[in-house]
């Protein structure tokens, strides 16, 4: 199982004007990471390093995780203009994977059930309306017709 | 009457003593003395019918109450009237009578016990019709026409016609079926004629001696009036030789002295001779009397008819009257029988009306059988089988007849035995069968009586029971004892007696199904339930076998038609059924207590195990939060089970959860 580095900060002895050099750094990364050219980055995954067996059983290890996975669209659940779709994976029809998609995240790809599309995902933590968590959901970042 | 005769029958029961009081006992009350004799019998003959008259007054007050008796509620003796049912009187068995009481009046159910004896030894005997019998009766018969036609002339009746009835009563003595009775009779007159004789003898006798004796007074006049004229001294001789002697009188005197005594001796036996005949006759009657009632109490009315006539015949003082104590049984047949004076006449009277009776009673016994009226028959049988079994047309009644009548009769005493056992059910049969014999038969009042008495029996029978079930053992045993004292053969006691007996040895079973009901073993429960049927005394527990009867049996349907299902798709078929098996589980949780179902879902969870691990992961997943993996689980269940609806809620619940979450863009 391949997964990358959690982004978590150190927390030695470091002071005051290291935490705002970093932090500006920080800043300039991201930026540049989610400029119009960072879709190319490596920092994304392709889907043999993702485990649909592993995601059962403990999605939030995948937490923050970026993968590209390609599948067919096998299902669709809507809520308002957010979709919730399931795919199977190319290669596993046993399995089927939920994505979520977020409004605005299609951007013109029409996404219907049969077709088969690349997907690039990140496993979210999100929260319900009492906050509580809702653990290891992978959310569309983007969407591409294969 | 002849309930009473039948009474006197028995040794000992009346008594015929001489009267041997003043007015018989008078020397002077003799033949040649009848004037005075009669007065003063009619006066006494007047005296006893006062007698009678107050007697009879208080018999036919006794008479009326004994009419009345339980008609107002109570009997005569005081005792309370019979218990009522619903308004009804319950008929009540007097088994000293064998009357049955009801709305104050007594119903014969079967007549003393010697008449009942002797009516069933008089069925089953062949009908007398023998050439020996005939020639008895018409001998009889004969003899009786003998002594009537003599005394329709009013001619007397000789010596020699008495000695040929008495000739002729010995030379039918022979016959067994009369016992001796004519020889008993003809004996009787020889005795009295004997004593007759013997008293004509003293009759001579003492007129001889009246001769004698007037004889002795002429000549004691005449020695007497010698003495008192003649002189009383004479000479005799002459001369110097000449004396005076003392005259003859003297010896005269010793003479009439003589004579004197010699009459006194005569009068003297004259006398006895008198008492000696007057009690003789007495003696006489009263033997000759206590023969004729003996006849009498006997049935043997032709000896008695026979010797009636004889008597006046024999005896011609013209007394007539029975020397019979007062008080007596015998004098009750008299006075109660047929309300006359005991007189020799009443003895020839009631044998005359008994005989009338007992054709007239035969005559309808004839005519009832021709009807098919068996009931009415056989009564009228009784009457005359009691009143005159010697008479011929009783002796000779043919046997085919009495077989019917001993038919009904056997049925009718059966219906007494069962009256005193109890037992209704035998009691309807039986009054089925006489029914079926007699058409007329009325049969009502033994219906009406088993139905009451049925009723009241099974309505203790049905408190006992509620008292039971309530747990009122003590009451229950009182009601049930109620039930069984009233009919002891009903069918009902024995089936409450069964259950009771039942519940009392099943007392280990309803333990042993608390205690599989209490660890939940249903279908331990379901394969004994026949052994487990004794707990339907209890209505809760009853219910609860009937519930562990649907459960188990519905588990075992369901389990079939589940098989049957997954060996139809082996891919999805044993998913299905484990889903299955899960909503049945969820619905009742005993199902999971039966071992069938259990092995069930254990074999459908290894079958299914993908299915299974993937639900069983979804919702583990689900409830720490991790919606992803357990959304993922679950569309892994449905891509192994299509049509699962647990996979399509999770699904759904999960989705709905995701989209309606917040996420960092």
């Amino acid at each position: 199982m391949a997964r990358r580095k959690s982004n978590k900060g150190n927390k030695g002895s470091v002071n005051g004007t290291a935490v705002c050099i970093g932090a500006v750094a920080a800043v300039v990364l991201g930026i540049l990471a989610f400029s119009g050219g960072g879709a190319k980055r490596a920092a994304v995954d392709n889907a043999r390093n993702f485990s649909i067996a592993d995601y059962r059983t403990d999605a939030s290890r995948y937490t923050n995780n970026r993968y590209s996975i390609e599948g067919r669209v096998e299902n669709i659940e809507t809520l308002g203009n957010d979709r919730l779709i399931a795919v199977s994976v190319t290669g596993n029809s046993q399995e089927r994977l939920p994505l979520l998609v977020r409004s605005g995240v299609a951007q013109g790809v029409n996404l219907t059930r049969g077709d088969t599309f690349l997907f690039e995902v990140e496993c979210c933590t999100g929260h319900d309306n009492d906050q509580k968590e809702i653990k290891g959901v992978l959310v569309v970042r983007r969407v591409e017709t294969k | 009457m002849f309930g009473v005769l039948d009474a006197q029958m028995e040794p000992g029961n009346y008594a015929i003593t001489p009267d041997l009081s003043g007015n018989h006992g008078n020397n002077n009350a003799n033949n040649k003395k009848p004037r005075s004799s009669h007065s003063k019998k009619a006066r006494d003959s007047r005296a006893d019918d006062e007698d009678y008259d107050d007697e009879d007054e208080d018999d036919s007050r006794s008479s009326r109450r004994r009419g009345a008796g339980g008609g107002s509620g109570t009997t005569d003796n005081g005792e309370p009237e019979n218990p009522r049912l619903m308004g009804m009187e319950i008929p009540l068995l007097d088994p000293a009578s064998d009357t049955v009481t009801y709305n104050g009046g007594k119903f014969d159910v079967g007549n003393n016990a010697v008449v009942r004896a002797r009516f069933e030894k008089y069925l089953q005997q062949n009908p007398d019709d023998s050439a020996e019998a005939k020639r008895y009766r018409q001998r009889m018969d004969d003899l009786m026409k003998l002594t009537q036609n003599n005394a329709r002339q009013h001619s007397e009746v000789g010596s020699q016609t008495l000695l040929q009835i008495g000739r002729g009563l010995y030379e039918i003595n022979t016959y067994p079926g009369d016992a001796g009775q004519a020889a008993t009779l003809a004996s009787s007159i020889a005795s009295a004629l004997a004593v007759q004789y013997a008293n004509r003898d003293r009759e001579k006798k003492n007129e001889q001696l009246t001769h004698e004796i007037e004889k002795l007074v002429h000549d004691t006049d005449i020695l007497t009036t010698r003495n008192t004229h003649g002189p009383s001294h004479k000479q005799v001789g002459t001369g110097r030789s000449a004396r005076v002697v003392k005259n003859e009188s003297k010896s005269h005197t010793f003479r009439i002295a003589e004579q004197t005594t010699e009459i006194a001796t005569k009068k003297g036996t004259k006398v006895k001779n008198d008492a000696d005949s007057v009690a003789a006759l007495e003696l006489s009657k009263i033997n000759y009397q206590a023969t004729l009632v003996s006849f009498l109490f006997q049935r043997r009315f032709e000896h008695a008819l026979i010797g009636s006539f004889a008597y006046r015949h024999i005896f011609r003082d013209g007394d007539n009257k029975l020397n019979i104590k007062k008080d007596s049984q015998a004098a009750k047949v008299f006075e109660n029988g047929a309300g006359l004076p005991p007189t020799i006449n009443s003895i020839a009277s009631l044998a005359a009306n008994a005989r009338r009776e007992v054709d007239q009673n035969m005559e309808a016994v004839t005519n009832l059988l021709a009807q098919n009226k068996l009931a009415e028959a056989t009564q009228h049988l009784i009457e005359a089988v009691a009143i005159g079994e010697y008479m011929p047309s009783v002796a000779t009644f043919p046997t085919e007849s009495r077989r019917r009548i001993a038919e009904f009769w056997t049925l009718r005493k059966r219906t007494l035995t069962a009256l005193n056992a109890r037992d209704y059910g035998t009691l309807e049969e039986i009054a089925d069968k006489m029914k079926k014999l007699d058409a007329d038969f009325d049969d009502s009042l033994v219906r009406t009586y088993c139905d009451g008495r049925k009723l009241q029996s099974d309505m203790c029978l049905r408190n006992a029971r509620k008292a039971f079930m309530s747990g009122d053992e003590e009451a229950a045993t009182d009601y049930a004892e109620q039930a069984a004292l009233i009919w002891p053969r009903n069918p009902h006691l024995k089936e409450m007696q069964e259950e009771v007996l039942k519940l009392d040895n099943n007392e280990s079973i309803i333990t042993e199904f608390k205690s599989l009901l209490a660890r939940h073993q249903y279908r331990t429960i379901y394969n004994e339930r026949s052994k487990f049927k004794v707990v339907a005394i209890d209505p809760e527990l009853e219910k609860q076998l009937e519930d562990c009867a649907t459960l188990i049996g519905t588990i075992d349907a369901m389990l079939a038609q589940i098989d049957v299902a997954a060996k139809q798709d082996k891919k999805m078929g044993p998913c299905m059924a484990y889903e299955m098996l899960l909503d049945f589980q969820d619905k009742d949780s005993r199902y999971m207590e039966d071992t069938a179902f259990k092995d069930a879902v254990v074999r459908f969870k290894v079958d299914a195990r993908d299915f299974v691990a993937a639900l069983d992961e979804a919702k583990v997943q689900e409830e720490r939060r991790e919606y992803g993996s357990a959304l993922a689980n679950y569309y892994r269940a449905q891509c192994l089970c299509l049509p699962s609806n647990r996979a399509k809620e999770g699904i759904d619940r999960v989705s709905q959860l995701i989209l309606a979450a917040k996420f960092p863009q």
